[in-house]
C-alpha cells in the first residue's frame, strides 16, 4: 500500500499520448486533417504511384525503377525541361529588374502614388486564367490588339500564341504582367526598411543618387533579393496554370512545360505512373532549392 | 485582447471542425434499399442543352418518386469531364452518370466502376443507330449508352458566299474545289480567312483528318488492329493536302484552348467555312450568321464523313444506385426524351424511331441545314473503342500541327507518327 503510494502517480494513458494539454489537439486537429488529407497521403501515394505502371483505372503493377529509366531518354520530356528552363531564365531575372524600378520608382512621395501602387499591384491578383484568357485574346493573331497596333507602327504582324518560336516568349510576358507585382511589394518593404541615416550619411560624404543607389541601398536589398529569386524561380518552374489556359501546350508542343507534360502524361495519355515519376525528379529538384535558401539564411545568420 | 484572440480562435476551429464533419458526411447515403435513390449526374453541358437537361431532370424526379436525380452537375465541363471522372475515381468520389466522349470510353472501360450494360434490361442498345451502338461497345461489352450522334459537315457563311460572288458548294464538291474556294473568300485586307483548322495538337486537330484518311483508302487501324491503317499513301495524301490549305494562307490556325475561337470568328462573320458538326448550329441561328450546310468534299465520290458518338456512361456506387441509374438513362435516351432536347443541343436523333414521332418534322425545321446533318450520317464511320487511341491521336495530331505550321514533309511526318501509334499498340494491356 505504502509502496505505492511512494511511487509518482503513473501518468494516465491519455496524457501520454495526447500531451500535457489534450485541448491543443482539438485546436490542431482541423489544420492537421486537412494538411494530413490533402497534401502528406497524396505524396505519399504519388511515390508509390511512380514505381507502378497505372492509368488510374485499372489496377496496374508494380515496375520498380522502369519509369524512372524510361525518363532519362524521353525526347519529350527534355524538350519540355529545355521550355521550363528558357522560361525560368527569362522570368526570373527580368521579374526581378522590373520589380525593383517599379519599386524604387513608388518609393517616393508623389501625387497619387496610392493609386499607382494599387495599379502594379492588381495584375498580381488577377487570377492566372482570367490573365491567359484576357491575353490570348490581346495576342491573338488575326484579331488581337497586339497586331492592330502593330498595324498602326507600320511594324509586320506577328504570329504572338499561334507561332511555335513566340509562343513561349508571349507566355513569358503574360507571366511577367502578373508576376512583377510581386517583386514590387518586396522591394517596396525592403525599401522602407533601408536605413534613412545610411542613406543621409552617404548623401553628406558627397555621394550621388546612383552612387547611394548602388553603395547603400542595393547591399540592404541583398537577403530579400536572394528571396524573390528562390521563390520566383519555385514559381517559374511549377508553370502550369498559364500555359493550360493560353495554349495548352502547342502550337507543335512548343509551350509544353514540365509540369504542363506531367499532367498531359497522367491525364491525357493515362500513364500516371510516369507522370508521377516525372512529377518526383521536379519535386527533388523544387526540394533542393528551397534547402539552398534556407542554407543562405543560416550563413548570413552567422556572418550578421 | 488574448482572451478575445482565444474565442476567436476557437470559432475558427470549431468551424473547421463543421466544415469537415459536413464534407465527409455529407453525400455517403447509397440509397439502402426502400429508401430514396439519389443520383449524381455529370452532364458537362452549358447554355441551351443544360438548360433542357435541367428540366428533364425534374420531370424525371416528378415521374419516379423513388429515384432523386441532383441537379448539380459538378461544375464540370465536356471538355474536362475525363480529367475529372478519372480524378474522382480515383479518389472514390464519382458520379452515378457521367457525359462522356466516345473517344474517352475504351479506358474508362478498363475500371470495373464502369457498369457493363450487356444484359441491362432498362437499356435496348439495338434500338440505337449503329455508330452510337459502336461507340458505346468496347471488346463486344456494352460499356455506355449513346448520349448523342453528331458528323462533320462544311457550315458555310452565305453572307460571304455572295459579297465574294462564289457559288454555294453544292453535293459533288472536292477537296481541290474546296481548297481553292477557301482562298478565294480569303481577304486578308477585310480580316476575312477562308476556313479553320485546330492547332494545339489534341483530339480536336486530329478526328477531322481521319474523313480524309478514309476517303484515300486508309483507316484508322489496320485490319488485324495491331499496326494503323493510314501508312502509306491514305495518310501522306490527307497529310499534305492540309499542307497545302495551309500554304494558302487560307486557314485560321487556332491555337486557343479549346478551340474555341474559330467558332467565335465563324460567328462574326470572319470565317467563311467551318467543319464542324450539329451542336454548333444553334450558337450560329442565336449569332443571326446566314448559313448553309454542306456535305465534306470527296477525293474521289465519296463523301465519307467520321460521326463522334459521345455517350452516358454510368459508375457504380453500389447496387441500388447503379440500377437507379440505369433507369435514369434508360428514361433519358428513350425516343421521347431524345427528341425534347434535341433542337436546344443541335442533336441528331439517336435511334431510328425518334423519326416516326410526331414532333420530329418540327425538330427537323427547327434549325436550318439539319437535315443536311440528319442525311450525312449515311456517310459517317466512326473512331475504333481502343485503349490506345488517345497515344494515336497524340501522335497524328502532331503531325498535322506539323502541316498546319508547315515545319515538316507530309512523309516524315507521317513516318514519325506512325512509329508512335505502333509502338503504343504494341504495348501489352493490364
Amino acid at each position: 500500500m505504502s509502496s505505492e503510494a511512494a511511487a509518482a502517480p503513473p501518468r494516465p494513458l491519455a496524457k501520454r499520448i495526447l500531451g500535457e494539454t489534450p485541448s491543443a489537439w482539438v485546436f490542431v486537429a482541423p489544420a492537421a486533417v486537412i494538411i494530413v488529407g490533402l497534401a502528406i497521403v497524396p505524396i505519399g501515394w504519388s511515390l508509390v504511384l511512380s514505381f507502378r505502371a497505372s492509368d488510374l483505372l485499372s489496377p496496374g503493377h508494380s515496375v520498380g525503377f522502369a519509369n524512372y529509366d524510361a525518363l532519362l531518354d524521353d525526347p519529350d520530356l527534355r524538350s519540355a525541361v529545355g521550355h521550363t528552363l528558357v522560361f525560368t531564365g527569362l522570368f526570373v531575372p527580368l521579374s526581378i529588374v522590373f520589380g525593383l524600378l517599379l519599386a524604387i520608382a513608388l518609393n517616393r512621395p508623389i501625387r497619387l502614388i496610392g493609386f499607382y501602387r494599387t495599379a502594379i499591384l492588381l495584375p498580381f491578383i488577377a487570377s492566372t486564367a482570367v490573365q491567359g484568357v484576357l491575353f490570348s485574346y490581346i495576342f491573338d493573331e488575326r484579331f488581337g490588339v497586339a497586331n492592330a497596333v502593330l498595324d498602326k507602327l507600320g511594324i509586320a504582324r506577328q504570329g504572338f500564341l499561334g507561332d511555335p518560336d513566340q509562343a513561349l516568349l508571349v507566355i513569358v510576358l503574360i507571366a511577367l504582367w502578373g508576376g512583377v507585382g510581386f517583386s514590387v511589394i518586396i522591394y517596396l518593404a525592403a525599401l522602407q526598411d533601408v536605413p534613412r541615416d545610411l542613406v543621409d550619411a552617404a548623401r553628406v560624404d558627397g555621394a550621388k543618387r546612383l552612387g547611394v543607389l548602388r553603395h547603400v541601398v542595393l547591399p540592404q536589398l541583398m537577403p530579400v533579393t536572394v528571396f524573390l529569386v528562390i521563390w520566383q524561380t519555385l514559381l517559374s518552374l511549377q508553370l502550369f496554370d498559364l500555359v493550360y489556359a493560353t495554349t495548352r501546350g502547342g502550337p507543335l508542343d512548343s509551350t509544353v512545360v514540365v509540369v504542363y507534360y506531367v499532367y498531359k502524361q497522367a491525364f491525357v495519355l493515362f500513364n500516371a505512373g510516369y507522370a508521377a515519376a516525372v512529377a518526383y525528379v521536379v519535386a527533388a529538384f523544387l526540394i533542393a532549392l528551397a534547402c539552398l535558401q534556407i542554407l543562405y539564411r543560416r550563413l548570413s545568420a552567422r556572418h550578421a | 485582447m488574448a482572451s478575445r484572440a482565444r474565442v476567436l480562435m476557437t470559432v475558427v476551429a470549431l468551424a473547421a471542425t463543421a466544415l469537415i464533419a459536413v464534407s465527409c458526411g455529407g453525400d455517403d447515403d447509397d440509397g439502402g434499399s426502400g429508401g430514396k435513390a439519389k443520383l449524381t449526374f455529370w452532364h458537362g453541358q452549358t447554355e441551351m442543352w443544360a438548360d433542357c437537361l435541367a428540366t428533364q431532370i425534374a420531370e424525371f424526379n416528378r415521374t419516379h418518386k423513388n429515384i432523386e436525380v441532383s441537379s448539380d452537375t459538378g461544375g464540370v465541363v465536356a471538355d474536362r469531364m475525363l480529367q475529372k471522372v478519372t480524378a474522382g475515381l480515383q479518389a472514390g468520389n464519382y458520379p452515378d452518370v457521367a457525359y462522356v466522349f466516345g473517344s474517352d470510353l475504351a479506358n474508362f472501360a478498363k475500371s470495373d466502376k464502369l457498369v457493363d450494360l450487356t444484359d441491362s434490361d432498362k437499356i435496348d442498345i439495338d434500338a440505337f443507330y449503329p455508330a452510337g451502338r459502336d461507340a458505346a461497345t468496347v471488346d463486344g461489352r456494352v460499356r455506355a449508352v449513346p448520349a448523342l450522334i453528331d458528323n462533320l459537315a462544311i457550315v458555310y457563311n452565305r453572307k460571304l458566299f455572295k459579297e465574294a460572288g462564289v457559288d454555294f458548294p453544292n453535293d459533288d464538291w472536292t477537296w481541290d474545289d474546296f481548297r481553292a474556294t477557301a482562298k478565294q473568300l480569303t481577304d486578308d485586307a477585310r480580316g476575312i480567312v477562308g476556313t479553320g483548322w485546330p492547332g494545339t495538337g489534341d483530339e480536336d486537330t486530329t478526328w477531322r483528318i481521319w474523313p480524309l484518311v478514309w476517303q484515300l483508302g486508309g483507316d484508322i487501324l489496320s485490319e488485324d488492329g495491331d499496326t494503323v491503317g493510314f501508312d502509306g499513301a491514305s495518310g501522306e495524301g490527307a497529310l499534305s493536302y492540309v499542307r497545302d490549305l495551309s500554304a494558302d494562307g487560307s486557314v485560321y490556325i487556332d491555337t486557343s484552348a479549346g478551340s474555341e475561337r474559330m467558332n467565335q470568328l465563324f460567328q462574326s462573320n470572319k470565317m467563311a467555312m467551318i467543319a464542324t458538326g450539329p451542336w454548333n448550329l444553334p450558337d450560329f441561328v442565336d449569332a443571326k450568321v446566314d448559313y448553309g450546310v454542306a456535305l465534306l468534299p470527296a477525293f474521289q465520290g465519296e463523301h465519307t464523313t467520321i460521326a463522334g458518338p459521345d455517350v452516358w456512361a454510368i459508375f457504380d456506387n453500389g447496387e441500388n444506385r447503379a440500377k437507379a441509374a440505369e433507369e435514369f438513362v434508360g428514361w433519358l435516351t428513350s425516343a421521347e426524351q431524345n427528341l425534347t432536347c434535341a433542337t436546344q443541343a443541335g442533336s441528331l436523333p439517336t435511334r431510328e424511331d425518334v423519326t416516326k414521332l410526331d414532333g420530329y418534322q418540327d425538330y427537323v425545321n427547327s434549325l436550318p441545314g439539319l437535315t443536311k446533318f440528319v442525311d450525312n450520317l449515311q456517310n459517317a464511320q466512326v473512331r475504333p473503342t481502343i485503349a490506345e487511341y488517345p497515344q494515336i491521336s497524340q501522335a497524328m495530331g502532331k503531325a498535322i500541327g506539323l502541316m498546319l505550321f508547315q515545319k515538316a514533309e507530309p512523309a516524315d511526318a507521317l513516318q514519325d507518327a506512325v512509329d508512335k501509334s505502333n509502338a503504343a499498340l504494341r504495348v501489352p494491356g493490364p
